[in-house]
């Protein structure tokens, strides 16, 4: 384990340790948690160390969003979104943005990355979100929803379409015509704050323009989702891990009819099914961060595949660790419970189970 | 590295059939959305050059043709 890596898993087992709980129940993460982590470099860890970052690999990056996904589903969203964003400004922007915004993720401030709108989920190609150039000026009008950080972000990654093409453009929260309403009550990741984002006519520098604008919306956004869609993987190996040990944990020192639950076969089966489900997404994760890390074009399917298998697996498994734990874990508030919650929502988003597996089809 | 001829292998892994060096790869519906990325990924690897944000329209990779000159400019700005 490199040193980076090191500091970065410690700094969360300190900071993040077993408090999701409360932060889930809360509906909120301390603003406090996510600027410290952020300023350590530890939201968007795979920036080069010379724009601020900790210069992780994919692979190490994985590491540790498992880590962080083990602890906390809401903190590994934030990082998915952070990480996203630094990812989309590497890969659509220019140098001289790179330098521009990259240190900005690294120094505290926190990002969003907006596709979904009302009328466009699965189908990105129904965005109706405007960007447009006037003067020295970008004007963005549209709505988008669902947006992961929302709440807590000062910048939002905001994807549109831009004369024949699309663009991605860098939206400060605080610009005029921004307005963030915070999602009530979602089914999971409670604390993570997604958010309605309407932008009326909003006007940024045309230097927040990334340096993509005008091109195939799809090729933009396979970009991003590439790396949101490694990250996702990453953080349900983290949320099968936690299963796996609370399942294993549970089953070995509670006694019925006689014996531990362990040494009945059937909930015997359901922890081997746990270490199977997390085996397989985890072996399926580091194909992906290889790819990445080699720059195999292989990467692009890897990450659907990995982010397929991982999300279904962590369904599955978390609804496993409820069973293994019968009432004890029928209650909110406890890990299990909330891991049932959150991996839901994994399989719908970066790409449903639906759309990962037409993707798939396409490369079989 | 002939360019040419890698881009061709590559395009036959990908896509299964093999391209003129001015047929339109994105005008036939054989290749998938994922396709695009799969090869500027494929061409900054395989000929070490950076396609950066400005660079990445999908003119400059819709023939064997056009995708060479992008790889030769992107070389020549480079050293
Ligand atoms: C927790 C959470 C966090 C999110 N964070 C973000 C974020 O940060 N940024 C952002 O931009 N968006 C975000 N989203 C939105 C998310 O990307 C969308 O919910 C997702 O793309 C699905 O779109 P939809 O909800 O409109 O469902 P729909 O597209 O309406 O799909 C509904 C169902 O129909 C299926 N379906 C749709 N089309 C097809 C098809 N062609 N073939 C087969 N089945 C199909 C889907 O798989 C799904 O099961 C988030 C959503 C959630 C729940």
């Amino acid at each position: 384990m490199s040193d980076a890596l090191g500091s970065a898993r410690e700094l969360v087992s300190d900071r993040v340790g077993d408090r999701a709980g409360e932060w889930d129940r809360a509906g909120r993460l301390p603003l406090d948690l996510l600027r410290d982590l952020g300023s350590a470099g530890v939201l968007c860890a795979q920036v080069p160390v010379k724009d601020g970052g900790l210069g992780l690999s994919s692979k190490e990056n994985g590491e540790l969003t498992a880590h962080l996904g083990a602890l906390c589903g809401s903190t590994r969203s934030v990082a998915t979104s952070q990480g996203m964003a630094a990812w989309v400004i590497t890969r659509l922007g220019s140098r001289r943005q790179r330098t521009a915004f990259l240190p900005r993720l690294t120094g505290g401030e926190l990002a969003a990355v907006a596709f979904s709108e009302p009328e466009a989920g699965s189908d990105l190609a129904a965005m109706a979100t405007e960007i447009r150039r006037d003067g020295d000026d970008v004007v963005v009008s549209g709505e988008k929803v669902w947006i992961t950080v929302g709440a807590y972000a000062d910048l939002v990654v905001v994807f549109g379409r831009f004369g024949d093409g699309a663009a991605a453009v860098v939206v400060p929260t605080a610009a005029a015509g921004v307005v963030v309403e915070r999602v009530e009550d979602p089914l999971g990741c409670r604390a993570a704050g997604h958010a309605t984002v309407r932008l009326d006519s909003v006007r940024v520098p045309a230097d927040h323009l990334l340096g993509a604008a005008g091109q195939s919306l799809s090729l933009l956004v396979t970009s991003a989702l590439t790396y949101g869609r490694v990250s996702i993987a990453w953080g349900c190996v983290g949320i099968l891990r936690s299963c796996r040990e609370a399942a294993a944990s549970h089953a070995r020192s509670r006694t019925q009819s006689g014996k531990p639950l362990a040494e009945h076969q059937l909930v015997a089966e359901h922890l081997a099914e746990l270490l199977v489900a997390e085996q397989v997404a985890t072996r399926m994760c580091e194909h992906a961060s290889t790819c990445w890390d080699d720059g195999s074009p292989d990467l692009v399917i890897a990450s659907v595949l990995a982010k397929h298998v991982a999300a279904t697996n962590a369904a599955r498994g978390a609804a496993s660790a409820v069973q293994v734990l019968g009432s004890a874990g029928a209650r909110d508030g406890h890990p299990v419970a909330r891991a049932y919650r959150d991996a839901k929502l994994m399989e719908i988003i970066e790409g449903s189970n639906e759309i990962c597996r037409l993707l798939l089809a396409g490369a079989a | 590295m002939n360019i040419a001829l890698g881009l061709q292998d590559f395009l036959v892994t990908r896509t299964k059939r093999s391209w003129e060096p001015e047929e339109d790869l994105f005008a036939s519906g054989v290749v998938s959305s994922l396709f695009a990325l799969e090869l500027v990924v494929y061409l900054e690897k395989a000929y070490g050059v950076e396609v950066e944000g400005e660079n990445l329209s999908i003119d400059n990779f819709r023939t064997i043709r056009r995708i060479e000159e992008l790889v030769r400019e992107l070389q020549a700005a480079a050293s």
